[in-house]
């Protein structure tokens, strides 16, 4: 396969082959090891010497169910770290089918202009933006569409990103006209911005991805597909497909581990407007449409599109995290307020994550107040404007914090909190201040984790971070949707057949495995070199001593357990 | 008196919100018993706000969630 380096200095675009150490990487593992060879671990993240990565996963292109998602990384402006952030739509498969393996941005525009990098069958190109500059993202994405075809994906920032505000992120569109599709995670949005990259456009092709074993891609790709189809979880009956991703948020307030009024309480007394039965019973009822889809030929199909009372689309899909940070976490319990607001933060190029806990700190300071949609909406509108006000909330949590001398900041290692407070749920917390991604669930979620560990003890959460960890590397670096785990983590043998497949590589399960781990020590080493604090130094301190209602819980996990996560990598 | 929660497409067609007289505490495999859940089809169950199995116990004035297999992304 092919790398293209896009180099922002001479605005020129080469392409080579990838060497051979980089053979079986993909996705979040190819990333780590290009930051840990090729980026300065104390570099300044939105200066020169960072680069911006965008590489699907091992699997990308080949049409395995779910395998379409898009990695894209870089050194993090928020965690000052490494960092992968993954997105669903058409990129991860456009990119697979080309043959190309990463497209890595470096350097910096030598003079001002912004860009927008053309990508095609045999071909790439820089080329001025200067039609699709100070556009939100919606209309950008819809100019880029017009001038290069609406079959092209399109991967872009917003004004968020044009003003390298660490809160951003960068969004790829799907089939249709889907733009919801984000990479949110990590400020990757403002090293994007850094590059004077506004956009990047994928012109797609037929080819098929060559197949070293057809037959055995063919059988294991097909039986993963079935076994998902089969799950309780995640196939056609499941909650996941039925009412999306916000099936868990009852269960997730029922545990007390719903972030309310900036993670001042576990419970929402008005979560029952918030859960995914409410959702669905409102989108149904008025003829939005829900169990749609974000990947071509993905068959758990858990996004949603939220209409408005006429219906008219308000945003293209609403999800568990973004009700739990822009609803709860703000006292909001209306679906079509929080749907308003994820779409300003689409629109804008933010983080609904990080900016929903900007804006609980920011009402903790007094710019607004929980509950109060208009002056949250008026707040987030300030962004695009380039107040101090919206560069704050567009800069995250943490520095809103900073800058207003609040200090309970739901964040670790500079990045916010996602949708389960720590306290409670405390296998999370244990994944929040030890990933090498910083708070971020994706990384090793232990929701749901049932009969194993007690969310709200100690025992055993150690070990069951550390195997959450390295099965979300697996899934990242071979561009699998995180719900498809079900069938690989019984079975690691089908993974390893599909990437056999699809490779030849003749590997076995222990290679496999091997490979997962590598991507956290390489990772981790990245971390290490950049100086990063130790992570028993990482979790809030308000959250060591405040107890977190209904159970009183604190994040009391002793610093031996947190040490000992990653003895057994 | 139990405050029972059926959540998702658990039990179609039934009340979410139940209540249930119990004289005396039952384990939670009682209580689906008696609702006519299949414990092959929960997948997480919440007592009193604490994630629990099907041989935990249920206090008469408690509260239980039955929640279908779910996952978080």
């Amino acid at each position: 396969m092919q790398m293209l380096r896009v180099d922002m200095g001479s605005l020129g675009v080469r392409q080579e082959a990838t060497p051979a150490a980089y053979e079986h990487l993909g996705g979040r593992g190819l990333i780590a090891r290009l930051l840990l060879e090729e980026v300065p671990p104390d570099c300044d993240p939105l200066g020169p010497h960072n680069k911006l990565i965008v590489a699907p996963g091992l699997l990308g292109g080949t049409g395995v169910s779910t395998a379409g998602r898009l990695s894209i990384g870089g050194k993090s402006p928020l965690t000052g770290g490494t960092k992968e952030s993954n997105a669903g739509g058409t990129a991860g498969d456009a990119l697979g089918r080309l043959d190309l393996k990463a497209i890595v941005v470096e350097g910096q525009p030598s003079a001002p202009g912004w860009h927008v990098l053309l990508v095609g069958p045999g071909s790439a190109e820089l080329v001025a933006a200067e039609h699709v500059i100070g556009l939100g993202t919606t209309a950008a994405c819809e100019a880029l569409w017009q001038r290069y075809g609406q079959e092209s994906t399109v991967i872009a920032i917003g004004p968020a990103g044009e003003l390298r505000l660490i809160g951003a992120a960068i969004v790829c569109t799907g089939e249709g006209e889907q733009r919801s599709n984000i990479a949110a995670r990590g400020g990757l949005g403002a090293v994007m911005g850094s590059k004077g990259l506004k956009a990047i456009v994928i012109r797609p092709t037929n080819a098929a991805v060559p197949l070293a074993e057809a037959e055995l891609f063919r059988t294991s790709a097909r039986r993963f597909a079935q076994e998902l189809l089969n799950d309780p979880k995640v196939g056609p009956k499941g909650g996941t497909h039925t009412y999306g991703t916000s099936a868990i948020t009852a269960a997730v307030n029922e545990m007390g581990s719903l972030p309310t009024r900036s993670f001042s309480s576990g419970s929402f007394e008005s979560a029952g407007e918030l859960r995914g039965e409410k959702l669905r019973e409102t989108i149904l009822a008025r003829s939005g449409r829900i169990g749609t889809r974000c990947m071509p030929g993905c068959v758990i199909a858990c996004r949603n599109v939220y209409v408005d009372e006429n219906g008219n689309t308000i945003v293209g899909t609403l999800q568990f995290e973004t009700i739990a940070l822009l609803g709860s976490n703000l006292g909001l319990s209306d679906l079509d307020q929080v749907a308003q607001l994820n779409q300003l933060c689409n629109d804008l190029g933010l983080d609904t994550i990080e900016t929903g806990a900007a804006l609980g700190v920011a009402i903790e300071a007094g710019l607004a107040k929980f509950g109060d949609f208009e002056s949250l909406a008026a707040l987030l509108r300030q962004v695009a404007e380039g107040t101090e006000h919206g560069r704050l909330i567009g800069s995250g949590a943490a520095t809103t914090g900073r800058a207003l001398g609040v200090e309970r900041v739901p964040s670790a290692l500079g990045q916010a909190m996602p949708g389960y407070d720590p306290r409670s749920l405390k296998g999370n917390g244990l994944t929040y201040i030890t990933s090498p991604q910083g708070a971020d669930h994706t990384a090793g979620n232990a929701f749901g984790a049932r009969k194993e560990v007690n969310p709200l003890g100690i025992e055993g959460q150690a070990r069951l971070s550390l195997k959450l960890q390295i099965m979300a590397a697996m899934l990242d670096s071979t561009g699998l949707c995180l719900f498809a785990r079900p069938p690989v983590v019984a079975d690691p043998q089908l993974m390893v057949d599909m990437l056999n497949g699809r490779f030849g590589w003749g590997w076995t399960t222990e290679d496999l495995d091997r490979a997962n781990r590598d991507v956290l020590r390489a990772e981790l080493e990245f971390n290490r070199r950049a100086g990063l604090p130790p992570a028993r130094e990482r979790m809030p301190a308000y959250m060591r001593t405040e107890p977190l209602p209904p159970h009183g819980a604190t994040f009391d996990l002793p610093d031996s357990e947190i040490e000992a996560v990653f003895e057994a990598l | 008196m139990l405050e029972i929660e059926i959540a998702g497409q658990l039990l179609p067609g039934t009340e979410r919100k139940l209540q249930l007289r119990l004289d005396r505490a039952e384990s939670v495999r009682q209580v689906a018993d008696r609702l006519g859940l299949d414990p092959e089809e929960i997948g997480l169950i919440v007592v009193n706000g604490i994630q629990s199995e099907l041989d935990d116990l249920v206090p008469p004035d408690g509260r239980v969630c039955f929640y279908p297999p779910m996952t978080g992304g």
